[in-house]
């Protein structure tokens, strides 16, 4: 059973750069991030944010109130944008619900809704009425909400390894695929913005208090994003950009700190390139990982500069969206989607002075160009990496 | 179509505070020994070097102790197999401890506590105590994990054409959380699945079943009652049948509508190592 | 043979071991003048972090990770302690 390409035919994104994929289109084109001063929490840190806004005046559906939390709601509203929902309805139309598989990636889940329960505990410390609902406590939250929402009804994972949970999500579905266990998958990721990730990555000095600045000498650290994003893979279709191969790989090496030499996220890359066929000069476009954290950016940038030539185009589209930890993988999937529709190659929001570990590779400025073969790093917490490889439609 | 290739289980491994290994566990299923009334503390994890010895979790100590026995059941080389660690809730303590730290002070957040956090945490350690940069995934599916999560390692097995390491665990929700995710003690379970071939000894065969009612193998030996609060539960019926000789068909939750249904078989002339 | 420890040195001697969960050593046997990190106690950036926290939380100031006198404030118990003697405040 040897790996095979598979079509995306229908995909979305939802993040602080825009709802749908226009929008986010037009700010890639146009330079316009989506980072804002934090303001979420009651005593927000001094940090920039990637806020999707809105969400807490969204409500779901009636018939899904059960799984109404912020994420949810961010999810739902990723499934609604660019014709989605009826993707899916067409391919359970052709294929039944049944052989639909779910694979969903995540970092945090709705645990916003755990912190939320906590600061209002009933007399005997137990949760709220209004939040007395177990699926939304528990990391498999967005899995089971996507499948409900959708009305699927083959198998539904929320797979959660940090940064790269929705990029890991592909290579799952396709390995379901291959092995006959369904002939379409939708896979996606959603994370929100939520006490946890906010104070947790601010006590361990990760958080710039600035805007973001990917590869940038200057850099000070990260700033958090929330976003939501979906496609749908199938196994025989006539249209859509391809998924030509993935690679994943571990450092390990440390819980929180890159592999100096970039070990893992070499095989990673390597293995992509392998199941995708082609070698380092075929990709015109990579979309880097490029958190602004001092080191993952300083190991991610030798490795670009030491595996591809000069001519590929690379660069982190984090500072439009801020950092969306386990809907990174599947934003920055999409955003490379869409660099090969449009050819819109977009550059490094706010890197001003690159690092001297970076290569000409990486970009500060977009460029308008051809590109048919693109490759998006995603590179976690706990040495998890994943590299996706993807083709465009006319391939 | 539904069915995978049948997978050969090299190495199985069990930990729970009552049944603290897979010999003791096999035991008390067969009904040869009493069920244990003393509880063992968590297990050391020896794997790991000193610094991430001292800050690893429950989680982490009971995932880590049955992914090596695991293998040395198997008499694999932990460091070559790709992994799926699967838990239902992933760590309710340290859940607990954010959420109650972020109520009162958030600024008070304990990084390493903070780090830990991350539902791969177990799979992370893992992969640094071995030094094994074989892929790992870390999921969750609810009530349907312990079958997700080993549907996941059978089809990696398919795929990769190799072995592949099934780690699953839950432990005991603290605080608020309790009062909606419920799972009490410690447990644990590990198997190495590998493609089957002529020589395999103990085989299952994998088949994901559609239905209209769920209705799922219950566990009915005395082991069920020292795990049956734990959310990794759903888990025993499984390997209540691997502790038996006999042919049997397991079906595990795989979701709302949908079965695996696991035919075991063993074949005894063939047994050189029984796990 | 090490210095005796002070009791200001014994009191996060135990903080250490406790914040960090430090096995298989006893507060009284770490030696004041030792290095904390690397070598000596082999302490690593993570810890350096949860010290800050657990010393913040139990003397009431802030160990800044930009102080350019770190290396030297974190360079022994001892140092550490008179650090916290000069700057506590609870």
């Amino acid at each position: 059973m040897r790996f095979q390409p598979l079509r995306i035919t229908a995909f979305t994104v939802c993040s602080a750069a825009g709802d749908g994929r226009e929008a986010t289109l037009q700010s890639l084109r146009t330079r316009r991030g989506g980072l804002t001063p934090n303001d979420f929490s009651a005593t927000p840190l001094p940090t920039w944010i990637g806020r999707v806004p809105g969400l807490e005046s969204d409500a779901l559906p009636a018939h899904l109130s059960d799984w109404d939390c912020r994420n949810n709601r961010l999810a739902w509203r990723g499934l609604c944008s660019d014709g989605f929902l009826d993707a899916v309805a067409a391919a359970s139309a052709r294929y039944g619900a049944k052989r639909i598989a779910v694979v969903i990636g995540t970092s945090t889940s709705s645990i916003g809704a755990s912190e939320d329960a906590y600061t209002r505990l009933d007399p005997d410390g137990r949760y709220p009425a209004d939040l007395r609902r177990s699926i939304i406590h528990t990391p498999h939250s967005p899995g089971d909400f996507v499948q409900q929402a959708l009305q699927l009804d083959n198998t539904s994972v929320t797979v959660a390894t940090a940064c790269s949970s929705s990029a890991k999500v592909f290579a799952q579905a396709e390995r379901l695929i291959r092995c006959g266990l369904a002939d379409a998958a939708v896979v996606g990721g959603v994370d929100t913005l939520c006490g946890s990730v906010l104070f947790g990555f601010n006590s361990l000095e990760l958080v710039s208090p600035g805007r973001c600045q990917p590869f940038d000498v200057a850099r000070r650290g990260i700033n958090l994003g929330e976003a939501a994003g979906f496609a749908l893979l199938e196994r025989e279709a006539a249209r859509g950009s391809w998924l030509l191969g993935y690679g994943e790989s571990n450092d390990a090496y440390h819980m929180s700190s890159p592999h100096p030499e970039g070990r893992g996220a070499r095989l990673a890359v390597q293995e992509a390139l392998r199941r995708a066929e082609i070698s380092a000069a075929d990709v015109d476009y990579i979309n880097l990982h490029g958190t602004a954290s001092h080191k993952n950016d300083e190991v991610e940038a030798r490795v670009v500069a030491d595996t591809f030539p000069e001519s590929t185009f690379a660069s982190s589209t984090k500072g439009w969206t801020g950092h969306t930890l386990g809907a990174a993988g599947i934003v920055e999937a999409a955003i490379s989607l869409l660099a090969l529709e449009y050819g819109v190659l977009p550059g490094t929001l706010n890197l001003d002075t690159p690092d001297p570990a970076c290569g000409p590779q990486i970009r500060q400025q977009n460029e308008q160009r051809s590109a048919r073969r693109a490759l998006s790093f995603s590179f976690g917490f706990g040495g998890s990496n994943c590299v996706l490889a993807f083709g465009r439609s006319d391939l | 179509m539904n069915r995978l290739p049948d997978v050969a289980v090299d190495g199985i491994a069990f930990w729970s505070s009552r049944l603290p290994g897979w010999d003791i566990a096999r035991a008390v299923i067969r009904g040869e020994q009493p069920p244990p009334t003393t509880s063992n503390p968590r297990p050391a994890p020896a794997l790991l070097a000193p610094t991430e010895r001292r800050r690893a979790p429950d989680t982490v100590a009971i995932a880590l102790e049955v992914a090596s026995r695991a293998c040395e059941s198997a008499g694999v080389a932990p460091a070559e197999l790709p992994s799926v660690f699967a838990s239902t809730h992933g760590d309710l303590a340290i859940s607990d401890h954010m959420c109650a730290t972020l109520a009162t002070s958030p600024t008070l957040i304990s990084p390493i506590k903070f780090h830990n956090s991350v539902h791969n945490a177990a799979a992370g350690y893992w992969s640094i105590g071995t030094g094994s940069v074989a892929p790992y995934t870390a999921i969750s599916a609810f009530e349907h994990t312990f079958g997700a999560g080993l549907l996941e390692a059978a089809v990696q097995a398919a795929c990769a054409q190799q072995p592949v390491l099934y780690v699953a665990f839950d432990i005991e929700a603290k605080g608020a959380l309790a009062t909606v995710a419920q799972s009490r003690g410690l447990f644990a379970v590990a198997l190495v699945l590998s493609p089957a071939d002529g020589r395999s000894a103990r085989r299952m065969a994998m088949q994901m079943r559609s239905v209209d009612a769920v209705s799922l193998t219950p566990s009915r030996s005395p082991a069920a009652a020292l795990v049956a609060d734990n959310a990794l539960a759903p888990c025993l019926p499984l390997f209540e049948a691997l502790a038996q000789t006999n042919d049997a068909t397991v079906d595990l939750s795989l979701g709302h509508k949908v079965i695996l249904s696991v035919a075991l078989s063993l074949r005894e002339s063939l047994i050189q190592r029984l796990p | 043979m090490a210095d005796p420890l002070l009791a200001s040195e014994t009191e996060l001697a135990e903080l250490i071991v406790n914040a960090l969960n430090l096995e298989g050593i006893a507060p009284a046997d770490i030696d004041p003048q030792a290095p904390l990190f690397k070598t000596g106690l082999g302490l690593d950036s993570i810890d350096a972090l949860e010290l800050a926290l657990e010393i913040s939380k139990r003397y009431g100031f802030q160990l800044r990770s930009d102080d350019e006198n770190n290396v030297r404030i974190f360079s022994s118990l001892r140092s550490l302690a008179a650090h916290i003697a000069e700057h506590r405040v609870t």
